[in-house]
Order: C-alpha cells, then sequence, then structure tokens
C-alpha cells in the first residue's frame, strides 16, 4: 500500500444509471477497492448498473463491493462516503440540484470528504458554490472518458477555493493517479477543459471541412484524408458519428460561446449539422448520423454516408487518394519516415489538407496546454490517455525528425496560427514527448 | 573461454496488436533493432564496419512464423530490416517458447569460441494474426501434437492443468490453499507489470478475489483447475539482445558491463505422462527443470543465496509455483511458503517476475527468453525504472532466468550478473 495516500474506503456515485456513473463506479470499486453506493431515480436501475458495471473491468469480483441504492437514502450515502461523485445529465438544473441535495444531506459531517462532478462542460465553479463556503474547496471537476478502463484520462479541476486550501484536492490526484491508475491532468476551470477542447476543435474543423468539400465527397472524403494513418484509432468524424451529434453539439456551442481565441470561428457548427440534428439522426446510438449501416436483404451489410450536397444518404466511396496510399504502404513496413515525407511533398488537395489540420493540431494543443495552466506534455496526455490519439507533441518529434517544422508551418498555415506559435514561444518550450508516435500510426 | 558481455537491449511494447495497427513483421523488426542498437549505443555503421572482418552475426529466436504469419527462413529476413545487414551471417532457432533461448545459446557460444565478437539476438513472435482457438492449435505444435494437441481446444492450459493436479497429489497439498497460492501468483505479476511500461496487461485489473474464484462468467475456467487468471495471454512483441567480447569491450572502452555468468539447458522427455511417470526417483515434479537451474548454478559458482532477482517462466501459474523450488528458494513441496509468506514478491528477498513474467508482461513465444534475458540485464545494470529491485539501496548483482519450452522439455536457464 502506499504511505501517506488517502484512504477512501466508501463512494457514492449519483447518476449511475448511466454509463459514464456506472463505469466510473467500477473504476472505484476495482482498483480502488471501495465500496460504491449506486445511486440512480429508483433501485431498479441501480440494480441493473451493479449487473453491468463489472463488465467493464472483466471482473465479477467487484460485484459484491456494489451497492444499489436511490435517492431515497442520499443522505445516508452521503453521510457514509469519503468520495462523492455526481455523475447525472449534463443539465445545469439537473446538476445544480443533486449537488444542493449533497449540500443538505452533509451538514456538518462533510470534514474530510471529496465532492465532485463529472461535467464536461458546466463551471466546476459555480457548481462549487452549491456547497457552504468551509466545503468548497474539497469541490472538483474530475472529468473521465468513456469507456474509462480503456480511456484513463482524468482531468481534474479545481476552483477558485481551492487555492487557499489545496489539500484535499492534493490528495485526490494522487489517489486517481497512484491507485485508480489514471492518467491526470490538472486543467483550469474552463469551457469543455483541455482534452475536449483539443479533440472538438479537430473534430469540429474536419465537419466544416466536410461542409466546405461537399462537393468533393463531403464527409467520407473528409474522413479518408484524417483516417487512422493520420494518427487515432478511428477518422473523426465516425468518432463524432460515435460520439452522437446532439452531444458534439451541446459541446461545440458552449466553447463557441465562451471562448475568444485565434479558433474560435472553428467552433462554428456546420448548418448540415443542425438539420441531421432537427431530424433526429444524431449517431450511432439513433441508427443513423452521419454514417448509417442498413442491412441488404441478402444480409450484407451496407454502410451509407450522409451526402451533404444533395441531402440523403448514400454508399461511401472508397477513396484511393495517393499520399494515402503511400503513407499507409510505408506504415505497414515501419517506415515512419518516409510516411511523414509523403505527408509534407505530396502536393495534392488532399495531402495537404491532411498536413494543415495536423500542424493546427499541434499548435493548437500546445497553446491551449498553456492557456489552461498545464505544460505542454499535458496536451499529450489529454490526447493520447481520452481520444487514444498521436499526442501532440509525438507528432511533433514524427514530423520534426524529417523536416523544420517551424518553417513548415509558416508555409502552410495561417498568419493568425504562425504568429500564436511564435508569440507563444510554443515550439521553443515543446519538449520531447513521453510517447512513442509510432504505435499512434496505424497502416489503414 | 572468454566472457560473453550484455551491451543492452529493447523490447517492443506488448500491449500493442500489431494486426490491428495493420504493421507487418518488418515493422515489429526495424523498430526493435533500431531501439536496441539505439539502447546499446551500436550503430548501423559498427555493424558494416565489424562485418567486413566477418566479425558481427545476427541470432534470430522464433517459434512458428510460418503458421502465424506464414514467413520462414527467418535468419534471412534480418536483411530487409537494413542494407547494412547484408552479408551478416544470420539464422534462427527454434525451440518453442524456449526459442529465444535458443538463440541466446548459440550466441553465447559463438561469441566465447571467439568466433565473433558482436552477436544480436533477435527473438519475435506475432500471433494476433489468429484468433484465440487457432492460436490454441498452433501453440499445441509445441507439445507431442498428434497425441497432445490434435483436436483438442485449448491443449496447453489443459497439460499445465495437470501438472497443477501432479503438484497437489504428490506434495499432498491442500487443493484449495494450493488454488489460493496460484491465485496470489498470479494477482503478484498482474502487480508488478503495472510497474513495467512495456507490459502486455500493465492498464488491467486482478485482484485476489477475482483470481481466486475460478469459473465465473469474467474468470472462465480453461484446464483443469485452471483458469483465464493463472494462464499468460497472447502476445505480439519483438525483444533483442547485443552481446559482446572481451575484445570488443575493450575496443569500446565501456566498464561497469554485465555478463553472462553461467547457463543450463536440458531437453525432458516430450510427452507430459512420461515427464511425470518416467523420470528419475526426486523430490521435485520437474527433475530435468531442477537440473538445469543446478547446471546453471555450478557453471557460475554461484547459489540460490547468491541470487538476487528471477524471472520465471509463468506461462501459467502452476509453472511458476514449481519453479520456485526447482530455483532452490523452498524446498519442494513448501513452494506455499515463499508465496504466503511474500519472498517471491516485488519487495520480497527472493522476487519474482518483477517485470510482470508472461502472465503480467506478455508473452510473444519466441520473444520470451530475449525478454527475461533483457529483463536480466536490467535489473543488474539498475535500468528498470520503476521496476527496478533494489534491496538495501544497492542494485542486484546476479539474476537469473528459467525459460521453458512446451511442458518444460526443452528447459534454459541463465544467470547474469555484474
Amino acid at each position: 500500500m502506499h504511505k501517506s495516500m488517502m484512504d477512501i474506503h466508501t463512494v457514492t456515485v449519483l447518476g449511475a444509471n448511466g454509463s459514464m456513473g456506472r463505469n466510473i463506479a467500477a473504476i472505484f470499486a476495482s482498483f480502488g477497492n471501495a465500496k460504491v453506493y449506486l445511486v440512480s431515480r429508483n433501485i431498479e436501475k441501480s440494480i441493473e448498473a451493479k449487473n453491468k458495471a463489472y463488465l467493464s473491468v472483466r471482473a465479477e469480483s467487484i460485484k459484491e463491493k456494489m451497492i444499489p441504492s436511490d435517492y431515497t437514502h442520499l443522505e445516508e450515502c452521503v453521510k457514509i462516503s469519503d468520495v462523492i461523485f455526481e455523475a447525472c445529465a449534463e443539465e445545469w438544473n439537473v446538476k445544480a440540484d443533486i449537488h444542493r441535495k449533497i449540500a443538505d444531506a452533509i451538514g456538518d459531517n462533510g470534514e474530510g470528504k471529496v465532492f465532485c462532478s463529472g461535467t464536461s462542460g458546466l463551471s466546476i465553479t459555480k457548481l462549487a458554490e452549491l456547497y457552504p463556503s468551509n466545503y468548497r474547496h474539497q469541490f472538483m471537476g474530475i472529468h473521465m472518458f468513456n469507456p474509462p478502463y480503456q480511456m484513463t484520462l482524468c482531468e481534474m479541476i479545481p476552483t477558485i477555493y481551492t487555492e487557499n486550501d489545496r489539500s484535499v484536492f492534493e490528495s485526490m490526484k494522487k489517489y486517481a493517479n497512484k491507485i485508480l491508475y489514471r492518467t491526470v491532468v490538472e486543467t483550469l476551470d474552463s469551457p469543455a477543459f483541455l482534452g475536449n477542447r483539443i479533440g472538438f476543435y479537430f473534430i469540429n474543423n474536419a465537419l466544416q471541412m466536410a461542409e466546405r468539400f461537399k462537393y468533393s465527397g463531403g464527409i467520407d472524403y473528409i474522413d479518408s484524408i484524417l483516417g487512422p494513418f493520420t494518427g487515432r484509432s478511428m477518422p473523426p468524424l465516425i468518432t463524432s458519428n460515435f460520439v452522437g451529434l446532439d452531444v458534439h453539439k451541446a459541446i461545440i456551442e458552449n466553447l463557441y460561446n465562451n471562448i475568444n481565441d485565434y479558433a474560435h470561428d472553428d467552433f462554428a457548427l456546420p448548418q448540415f449539422m443542425n438539420v441531421l440534428i432537427d431530424e433526429g439522426k444524431v449517431g450511432k446510438k439513433a441508427g443513423v448520423g452521419l454514417y448509417k449501416t442498413i442491412l441488404h436483404e441478402n444480409g450484407m451489410k451496407i454502410h451509407q454516408v450522409y451526402d451533404i450536397a444533395h441531402g440523403h444518404y448514400r454508399e461511401q466511396i472508397q477513396y484511393a487518394f495517393p499520399f494515402a496510399k503511400d503513407m499507409i504502404s510505408f506504415l505497414k513496413v515501419g517506415d515512419y519516415a518516409k510516411a511523414i515525407y509523403v505527408l509534407i511533398e505530396n502536393q495534392s488537395i488532399e495531402a495537404r489538407l491532411c498536413c494543415e489540420f495536423l500542424l493546427k493540431y499541434i499548435i493548437y494543443s500546445l497553446a491551449k496546454a498553456k492557456e489552461l495552466g498545464c505544460d505542454p506534455s499535458a496536451a499529450d496526455d489529454v490526447m493520447a490517455a481520452g481520444f487514444h490519439w498521436c499526442p501532440p507533441l509525438a507528432l511533433l518529434d514524427a514530423i520534426g525528425s524529417v523536416t523544420d517544422f517551424e518553417k513548415l508551418c509558416e508555409e502552410r498555415l495561417e498568419e493568425k496560427i504562425v504568429f500564436a506559435m511564435k508569440n507563444l514561444s510554443l515550439l521553443k518550450e515543446a519538449p520531447k514527448s513521453h510517447y512513442d508516435y509510432r504505435r499512434f500510426m496505424i497502416a489503414k | 573461454m572468454s566472457k560473453v558481455y550484455i551491451l543492452g537491449g529493447a523490447q517492443t511494447d506488448f500491449e500493442r496488436n500489431w494486426t490491428k495497427e495493420g504493421k507487418n513483421v518488418l515493422a515489429l523488426l526495424k523498430e526493435v533493432m533500431s531501439d536496441a542498437l539505439c539502447q546499446a549505443d551500436v550503430s548501423f555503421s559498427d555493424i558494416e564496419e565489424l562485418n567486413k572482418s566477418n566479425r558481427v552475426a545476427c541470432f534470430v529466436g522464433n517459434f512458428i512464423a510460418e503458421n502465424y504469419i506464414n514467413q520462414g527462413h527467418l535468419g534471412a529476413l534480418l536483411t530487409e530490416v537494413s542494407p547494412s545487414l547484408y552479408g551478416v551471417p544470420s539464422a534462427r532457432y527454434e525451440a518453442a517458447c524456449a526459442s529465444g533461448s535458443a538463440a541466446l545459446d548459440a550466441a553465447i557460444t559463438k561469441i566465447k569460441a571467439k568466433e565473433y565478437d558482436l552477436a544480436i539476438v533477435v527473438g519475435w513472435e506475432l500471433m494476433k494474426t489468429v484468433d484465440s482457438k487457432v492460436c490454441g492449435d498452433i501453440l499445441a505444435k509445441a507439445a507431442c501434437y498428434e497425441k497432445e494437441g490434435q483436436g483438442i481446444p485449448f491443449p496447453f492450459p489443459k497439460l499445465f492443468g495437470k501438472l497443477a493436479d501432479e503438484t497437489i497429489s504428490r506434495y499432498r497439498l491442500d487443493e484449495q490453499r494450493y488454488l489460493n497460492n496460484l491465485a496470489q501468483i498470479s494477482v503478484i505479476n498482474y502487480g508488478n507489470a503495472k510497474r513495467n511500461p512495456l507490459a502486455q496487461t500493465r492498464s488491467w485489473f486482478m485482484d485476489y478475489e477475482q483470481a481466486s474464484h475460478r469459473g465465473t462468467e469474467t474468470n472462465i475456467s480453461i484446464g483443469g483447475k485452471l483458469a483465464i487468471s493463472d494462464c499468460s495471454q497472447v502476445t505480439d512483441g519483438a525483444a533483442v539482445v547485443l552481446l559482446a567480447s572481451e575484445s570488443l569491450i575493450e575496443e569500446f572502452g565501456i566498464e561497469n558491463v554485465p555478463y553472462v555468468k553461467g547457463y543450463g539447458h536440458r531437453t525432458a522427455p516430450m510427452l507430459f505422462e512420461k515427464k511425470i511417470h518416467e523420470q528419475p526417483e526426486s523430490h521435485y515434479i520437474l527433475p530435468w527443470t531442477r537440473q538445469t537451474i543446478l547446471d546453471a548454478y555450478n557453471r557460475s559458482g554461484l547459489s540460490v543465496e547468491d541470487i538476487d532477482v528471477f524471472e520465471t517462466h509463468d506461462c501459467f501459474t502452476s509453472s511458476e509455483y514449481v519453479a520456485i523450488s526447482a530455483f532452490g528458494i523452498t524446498e519442494p513441496g513448501h513452494e506455499f511458503e515463499a508465496i504466503e509468506n511474500g519472498r517471491i514478491g516485488f519487495e520480497g528477498d527472493k522476487p519474482m517476475n518483477p517485470s510482470g513474467g508472461l502472465i503480467g508482461c506478455g508473452h510473444p513465444v519466441g520473444a520470451t527468453g530475449c525478454r527475461m534475458f533483457l529483463d536480466l540485464y536490467k535489473q543488474v545494470r539498475g535500468k528498470a525504472n520503476e521496476y527496478q529491485v533494489i534491496k538495501d539501496n544497492e542494485m542486484p548483482k546476479n539474476a537469473i532466468m528459467l525459460n521453458i519450452g512446451g511442458t518444460a522439455t526443452t528447459n534454459y536457464v541463465f544467470i547474469v550478473g555484474i
């Protein structure tokens, strides 16, 4: 056991019926060896959660550590818990209501307890203010990614109330890292925090490009340009379809309305997304979104994509861009430098667009890490552990090993981005990555 | 005979699935080779220079790439890694899961005999190209296929399940206590893997509750009394070790270099039944394995008291259990003591598999011997970082490994020290 480690024996997870709540409960019960109260609107949902949760960590041994409960027992749960983790629906009113209830339930027994929200977008500071002032330093954001067993990122967000007394926050950080085996990144309380800020910048930009290039094919055209060979397990718009177009919209609008950086316009939602969302075509969970799979009578699966230009679904096109083909064949045999060289040397529209995307991703990641009070390697942690994308510094290592990265940015990127890169000394301060880019560059 | 020194090496990240990454064996070999050369501070041009006077050779350990990736002639395949290897003598060595050790053995012998000054030993296996059932059938070829493998799903867990049965009956152990001991072995290996940034299972969850409850939905029984938590998993990976002669060490002007202190190599009857029933009178369940370890102790002039780190072949928990007495850590029949009192734990006096072993770190079969050997080097050289064993503020002086092929048919032991 780790000495001086926070003792966490009992945890309450609110909103345990949701997949995120359930999976977080499993992380505490497994790695944390904690007793976890699963709280949902009704006990049946909590029982269902208990019966599913162990599967996410592939261990029945945690089953008996999970106790289904409901809101009528909130007070008891809160009293005996060391950590109270709220993972409810991403709406201010819902969350505020629950945190008020928790605050009521604590009474004078809140000393040393951790209060947290798993929100991906709401203000942690405002949530903290729902607690009595003597407990506010014990409140924090703990933002995990789904599924947390595979995605180890854990963004931890302190507030102004943590400034005077960081003890609980620091202990929880250490616990999350050493006991729960999370990749912990501390960020400022800012819209979407760090991981989603970077990830959704990239994804939304890809959606915008799909609209701009709608006559070249749109969605599948862009996904073929930014495929796994560019350092991600799946293309960005397939990711978006997986996340859900409604969730995407909520995250993007929050960013668009609340940030003001050089990438502000990159967070504008393309019009076709609204069309799809209004029609309920919100992605994989609805069976239809940017993509859809239909089953032919003969049992064959037909993969279709939304054609932005014509407003209907059509069969996906198997694009074979020479630059992508060349990169993939070099990656297949482990010639990474040659693959990167193709990316830089090939002057086709698609290769240039791909290269521009990757350069923008690196610069924006480093700029945001700096803005949110993190060191540059935090940008790597969020993208590797939260998205399974080739982290920005690792990609910088890869590109920087074959060419002058700064010069390439000057040639390829808009002036405002180059200005930010130089003005913030992003490259000068960039350390070598702790991650190996090779495993992220998939030969597909 | 001159000493054989270890310059260093590298292993790939055993968490990776190269098929999923769309990468082939050349990608695997190029990566591990360039990483190993970098770690050992040797360049491709050094190799070219040494090759001019025929002073360098390659030794490849691989079990069965013919089945997994349709590729044979694996010594020659290395020429595809770099033109610097054109003309460098290279051949493949095979002894099932001890193939890496067979390659090491050949390399060590050649350097000892002063035939070469630099040996590059490459162990590798790509196993995730097929599904688990097909994989089980391919691995069955490490047993006597016709009698022990053909038509049997997952024959190896069953054979090592028999070893568990034999251990219980020979030593008249309480079955539940023995199975709990095996669960502890599993938990130690999974726990150690968490410190190893290249281990296959480093992000997996395993606890004693999970490992000791067998036959459940998430811990299915797979071979007699053994369940999934008792098994090493299918792994892709490669490990490279660079060995050097005394004269090359002098040329390079490097000091404090670990060297090979002893080895053992014995072959037991191939059929498991014969191993058990046609063995000489012995307190040891695997007498040939024990003899291999004794041979290595004798050749090195060391005994178990001198060994600070152990890497053993825990393809299954039942094989680690019998290895405890085979190493001499306890008397045969008393292995449970070393498990229950923490002696083989990371903080124990006889730490076993600080790397996580085959269960925790992974078991790309042809690579395992080289991976173990590399870990011995890292431990005595103080380069194991988070999983570095340190006792009384001192780095380990001697480390031993046991690598077996089949059901402990081929037995290889190496002792590395400084």
